[in-house]
């Protein structure tokens, strides 16, 4: 850059912003506008009358016992499943690296389920799991679903280590699971991250493994999540009900992420 | 030791494999006894199948082909423009990827609704053309490249599409394929736009096919899943070395 001269440079980086608008506009029109509009939505009684009510929509929601069971099942399908699927996909990782890497068949398995058409295999896991009158089954379907990107992130970051670290490790005495826990884990620590952020974000996508296997708008009560509660008052129409919840799980999502990229921009300092 | 921890990671694939194997195995079952007479029903007397396969391959095409070209030059911009609040607006992106559909379905529809566009299969690609996943991704995917052949390329040409073309897109190849492969995926699988945004069945995709259990049979069900597993498996079968390597992360920040 040093060679490029001023007014040259400024042109340049001209040019490459424009290469950001195409994106920007349409970010602007499909999700930013029509998001700021259900946020006004949000805050009015209804479309016609168009009177602003305050907060009252989102008192109606949070009180209302439905958008509750849904926030507590999606709360706790996050709390339960995350962190079995994580050490899955480690544990799985490290033996797809470590202990397979001649059979590399072996990671179709795991990778498969994430591009293959959820409504194909929904109709098996009802056949098996058709007793069952609890969570499990979307639980089961939700890590079975997940493991595979998780897992391509995770073997991604393993092979990137240089053989040399684990040589040198071993010279100096550590062997086996000690190996792992002090060279391997801090090198793969924000892939580990990622795939988290990624997995709690799908966990917010579950509706259409569940929706698909209870093959109605009316799951039982274990397997209602907030997106049933948003589906159901979309096909109602009750615009009010949807953009205030709408609005209060974006909130919730957006404080996540945040939290969750601020702790790791803190972690590598 | 090793040994036993080898049987019980093939033991797990097994497990993870079966629910399509099963699926597969099943579609040559029906009526409780081996034979093609599902597939037959599935070719010849179910026709809405046809028009919503080709609904479904219209869809997944256009919108990662659109996608690449909107992405490519956003990433290329997040890269190399300096400009204020970059990593406040990134950090937008990101939050944004995150959004889970249901959020932004109201959105959504209201946005379509007033543009005239809903019902439409302009309504259901346009929203997913601009989707931020690929840009996030190829942004950290390009903290690797090499900034000097960009350089030599400027000293060539000044127009900004044969750079993109010739000096960028060549150094990102393996995540591109990555991130068509996976908003292939993305789209192929998607159920709550066409079941939401869409009222007119000559414009539905085969998820919504398969959602539809009251007014198709099991015995239909599972061939036509294996054929709708199918464009995924051979993309994936071109592709899975890039979809490995393509999703490398440097660094999330």
């Amino acid at each position: 850059m040093a060679t490029v001269k001023p007014h040259k440079s400024i042109r340049w980086n001209t040019k490459c912003l424009l290469c950001l608008v195409p994106s920007l506009l349409g970010l602007l029109l499909f999700y930013i506008i029509p998001y700021l509009r259900v946020l006004y939505y949000s805050l009015i009684n209804n479309q016609f009358k168009k009177d602003f009510v305050g907060l009252k929509n989102y008192i109606d929601a949070i009180q209302n016992e439905y958008f509750r069971l849904a926030f507590f099942n999606s709360i706790k399908l996050i709390t339960v499943c995350v962190p079995v699927l994580i050490l899955l996909a480690i544990a799985v990782s490290l033996g797809l690296t470590f202990l397979l890497k001649k059979l590399r068949l072996v990671r179709v398995a795991f990778i498969l389920p994430m591009l293959l058409p959820t409504a194909s295999v929904v109709l098996f896991f009802r056949a098996v799991f058709g007793q069952v009158e609890n969570e499990l089954p979307l639980y089961l379907l939700f890590i079975w679903k997940n493991i595979g990107i998780c897992i391509i992130l995770l073997t991604a970051a393993l092979t990137t280590i240089e053989d040399e670290l684990y040589e040198a490790a071993k010279l100096d005495g550590a062997g086996g699971f000690s190996l792992h826990v002090k060279i391997t884990l801090p090198l793969i620590l924000p892939t580990i991250s990622f795939s988290t952020l990624m997995a709690i974000v799908n966990s917010f996508k579950i509706f259409r493994e569940s929706y698909l296997y209870y093959g109605s708008n009316y799951p039982p009560d274990y397997g209602y999540t907030l997106q049933y509660y948003m589906n159901n008052n979309f096909l109602k129409f009750d615009y009010q009900a949807l953009a205030s919840s709408s609005v209060l799980t974006s909130l919730l999502v957006a404080a996540i992420v945040s939290a969750f990229l601020l702790a790791e921009r803190r972690y590598q300092r | 030791m090793k040994q036993l921890l080898r049987f019980l990671l093939l033991l797990l694939a097994a497990v993870f494999f079966l629910p399509t194997l099963a699926t597969i195995l099943l579609s040559f079952y029906p009526d409780g006894q081996v034979g093609f007479s599902g597939y037959d029903e599935l070719f010849f007397d179910c026709f809405r199948f046809y028009t919503m396969f080709w609904n479904s391959v219209l869809y997944a095409y256009v919108i990662t082909a659109l996608q690449l070209v909107v992405i490519l030059p956003a990433a290329f911009a997040f890269s190399f423009a300096r400009f204020k609040g970059k990593e406040a607006l990134f950090f937008f992106y990101i939050i944004l990827m995150m959004m889970p559909l249901q959020v932004m379905i109201l959105p959504n529809y209201i946005g379509l609704r007033d543009m005239g566009i809903l019902n439409t299969r302009a309504g259901i690609i346009l929203p997913m053309i601009f989707s931020p996943f690929g840009v996030v991704v190829l942004r950290q995917y390009m903290k690797s490249m090499d900034g000097s052949v960009i350089e030599a390329m400027r000293l060539e040409t000044n127009s900004m599409v044969r750079i993109l073309l010739h000096a960028v897109a060549p150094q990102v190849k393996v995540c591109l394929y990555a991130v068509g492969l996976f908003v292939f995926a993305e789209c192929w699988n998607m159920l709550e736009q066409p079941m939401l945004l869409l009222q007119d069945e000559n414009l539905k995709t085969l998820t919504v096919f398969f959602s539809d259990t009251k007014n198709v049979s099991d015995q239909v069900l599972y061939p036509a899943s294996v054929v709708f597993m199918i464009p995924i498996l051979l993309l994936y079968l071109f592709f899975h070395r890039e979809l490995e390597r393509g999703l490398t992360l440097h660094e999330t920040n």
